[in-house]
């Protein structure tokens, strides 16, 4: 059963590369103003499960719903391919290595999907391009290039990027990671920022401080399954397995 | 005609034409070669207003069509006749093979130089302070040191330039020597049989890809101390400059 | 001397410039057709399809390992023969058509700029992010807006450089056509030398003239990567 407020389900989802199995079903629900923190050392398939929910990596089976809208893969194959790019659409993604468009100014970095995808006008796009930047602190950038801002700079661009198509939820691929220690802290209170105001998240990271403080649930990925999940509190002050208390001791 | 009636009829004056491109290019490309590493260093150290003239030259080779350059010295000798007679040069100059290999030689030089200068500011800098720390004289470290690992860098690139002017040297039939493209379109006159272009395009693809082995062959025995973990491949085709 | 160089009757002026008119034109007319057989040649070798990468490979490996005037012998010779055949079998009563030096020329240049164009159209492409067309799939955008918007007004920038080059070596390449009896300032400057005696001199004019709208290219072609640069990095 789907609760009425669910926005992103997926189920049993597994995936390999070759031979190698990096997700052995893997099951996770999101629902409205959910904030989940996926947990997990490198290599536990965290960043893949991620980008098997919006399909930039076709999971081997499984099944992924998004605000109705369902696709289910066997052998490989999505079982209804044409509603992946509105899933997509639907689902905000913020990557580790921003990828902004380098040949677009920031301004157009962030109008470039309501105007194509959406279909918007351009001088609706650019109303709320622009207040979208104003609130990640980027009033004064707007007609830069990406490579003329900082890594922090960037990072708030492409979450911009995802807010401007008003998606369901927001996909967080580690996306302090690649920043200088300095600037994490400017991403990281944006992010905080979305959480308070009731964005439905799902965050990939290290961040120990934001998945305790910030997330309503952290999930603890180990060997492709989910070895433990609950409020962070509770898993923080006393984790339940041994995978989850090495992490946590390794982490601080 | 049947193609293969060509090959057999026609077989030795292709292979005396495809011996006379080998020969063009070889010679064209050692000449070059002899050249070359002199004028690299003068890229490289001189002056600048002293290198004027040598970029002057490298530009012009580099900005003219290579046929241009080959009429102006086989035609444009003729005007200079009575000089280059007094000087006992007209016979060099009558002959279309010199006028050709002087010109594909010329032509060469002009981007061997330029290879090789890459090739010269490649070398790390702290290998030739290392050099000069242990007393090594200049000559002994360009010698040892610099022009080996220079080469080892310009490899790549200085199989492409003889590829390259493998390909320049079918201009010379142009000026009625009979190398390979010049015994094609001879006998193409003589039979109107299409099919021995096909056979010429074919040797010319067979010249290169043993040349191709060859130099990576040598380029394998050059970098053994490297190791396999960064050795630059020569290309098996030239990538980006073409010349006529 | 000079009046051997004037305008009109006298002088060469007037049929040298309109060698080099031809010679323009030439290289004008084979840019877009180069750049088209560049475009599907590289997006063959690029394909998923194996007999499609096949042939990619295929043809720019023998195009780049001829000489160009092989090529342009065989397209000249070869073309013409091909097309008329072709024309007897589909029409039999039609006269039969002849193939020009400039379209054989055009022809011949534009397959092997298009050979060459093809491996840094695909180096180009291969060089772009990927992570910025992970980026366009993340919000929806189907491989066409992708491609269109993305990838391709990017790949100008790392093509630029290659491109031009090419350019420039076609230009020169033009010369080739001399030969197969195209006016161009190549075989204008025969003319004038043939008639004149002064071949030193009218080659060398020709060389400069060539040497000329090489640099000239080289110039603009400069500004071009600026501008295409502008943005990219830091000022």
């Amino acid at each position: 059963m789907t609760a009425p407020d669910t926005i992103v389900k997926a189920e049993d989802i597994h995936k390999s590369f070759g031979n190698v199995e990096v997700l052995k079903g893997i099951s996770l629900e999101a629902r409205n103003h959910d904030v989940i923190s996926i947990l997990g050392s490198s290599g536990s398939g965290k960043s893949t499960f991620l980008r098997c929910l919006n399909f930039l990596e076709t999971p081997t089976s499984g099944k992924v719903t998004v605000h109705g809208e369902e696709i289910l893969v066997r052998n490989g194959k999505p079982q209804n391919a044409r509603h992946i790019e509105a899933i997509r659409a639907r689902l905000g993604m913020v990557f580790q290595q921003f990828n902004l468009w380098t040949h677009r100014t920031v301004l157009e970095n962030v109008m470039e999907g309501p105007v194509q995808v959406k279909g918007e006008s351009k001088a609706e796009a650019r109303d709320r391009a622009e207040m979208l930047l104003r609130r990640v602190g980027l009033q004064e950038r707007m007609q830069m290039y990406p490579a003329q801002l900082s890594g922090g700079q960037q990072q708030r661009v492409a979450i911009a990027r995802a807010l401007a198509m008003e998606p369901d939820a927001i996909l967080f691929d580690e996306p302090t990671s690649a920043l200088d220690p300095e600037l994490v802290g400017e991403v990281l209170k944006v992010m905080q920022d979305l959480a308070a105001e009731g964005r439905t998240m799902i965050v990939v990271t290290h961040e120990m401080g934001f998945a305790r403080e910030v997330s309503s649930e952290v999930v603890f990925l180990h060997e492709g399954r989910i070895a433990e999940q609950g409020p962070p509190e509770e898993m923080f002050t006393n984790p339940k397995t041994e995978e989850f208390r090495r992490f946590i001791a390794k982490a601080m | 005609m049947n193609p293969f009636e060509i090959l057999v009829q026609y077989w030795p004056r292709l292979l005396d034409g495809t011996l006379m491109t080998i020969k063009l290019t070889l010679m064209g490309a050692l000449i070059a070669a002899a050249v070359s590493p002199v004028l690299a260093l003068v890229r490289v150290h001189a002056a600048s207003m002293a290198q004027a003239p040598l970029r002057i030259y490298v530009s012009f080779m580099r900005g003219t069509p290579i046929l241009a350059q080959l009429f102006l010295i086989f035609y444009g000798s003729g005007q200079f006749r009575p000089l280059l007679q007094e000087w006992g040069l007209w016979s060099f100059f009558r002959d279309p093979f010199n006028c050709a290999l002087l010109a594909f030689a010329l032509n060469s030089t002009a981007y061997q130089t330029e290879i090789l200068r890459g090739g010269i500011l490649g070398v790390p800098r702290g290998e030739i302070e290392a050099a000069k720390a242990i007393g090594l004289s200049r000559v002994k470290t360009l010698r040892r040191v610099v022009f080996p690992h220079a080469y080892r860098i310009a490899w790549p690139a200085l199989g492409n330039e003889v590829i390259l002017l493998m390909k320049a040297s079918a201009l010379a039939s142009v000026v009625t020597v009979f190398d390979l493209m010049g015994r094609t379109r001879q006998v193409f006159s003589k039979t109107f049989d299409f099919s021995v272009y096909l056979w010429a395009a074919l040797i010319y693809l067979c010249i290169t890809a043993i040349f191709v082995l060859l130099w990576r062959q040598a380029e394998r025995r050059l970098s053994r101390h490297i190791g396999a973990r960064h050795t630059p491949q020569a290309t098996a085709q030239p990538l980006k400059e073409t010349r006529a | 001397m000079f009046e051997l160089f004037s305008y009109g009757d006298a002088g060469w002026g007037d049929e040298i410039l309109q060698g080099l008119a031809i010679t323009v034109q030439l290289a004008i007319a084979t840019l877009p057709v180069g750049l088209c057989i560049g475009f599907l040649a590289a997006f063959a070798s690029m394909s998923r399809a194996r007999p499609l990468r096949f042939l990619g490979f295929g043809y720019t490996t023998i195009m780049r390992g001829l000489p160009e005037i092989l090529t342009l012998f065989v397209v000249y010779n070869g073309a013409g023969l091909l097309i008329n055949a072709a024309l007897r079998w589909w029409a039999p009563e039609a006269s039969p058509i002849d193939f020009s030096p400039f379209a054989a020329g055009v022809v011949a240049l534009g397959m092997v700029f298009g050979a060459f164009a093809a491996e840094v159209l695909r180096g180009a492409f291969q060089s772009l992010d990927r992570g910025q067309v992970e980026a366009g799939r993340a919000i929806g955008m189907s491989s066409r807006q992708i491609f269109l918007r993305i990838q391709l007004p990017q790949v100008w920038r790392f093509a630029l450089p290659g491109l031009g080059n090419l350019w420039i070596n076609m230009l020169k390449d033009t010369a080739l056509v001399s030969v197969i009896a195209l006016d161009d300032l190549m075989r204008m400057t025969k003319v004038a030398v043939g008639v004149t005696k002064q071949p030193f001199t009218f080659y060398l004019l020709a060389c400069l003239i060539y040497w000329a709208m090489c640099v000239l290219s080289e110039l603009v072609l400069a500004q071009m990567e600026r501008r295409a640069n502008r943005g990219i990095r830091r000022a």
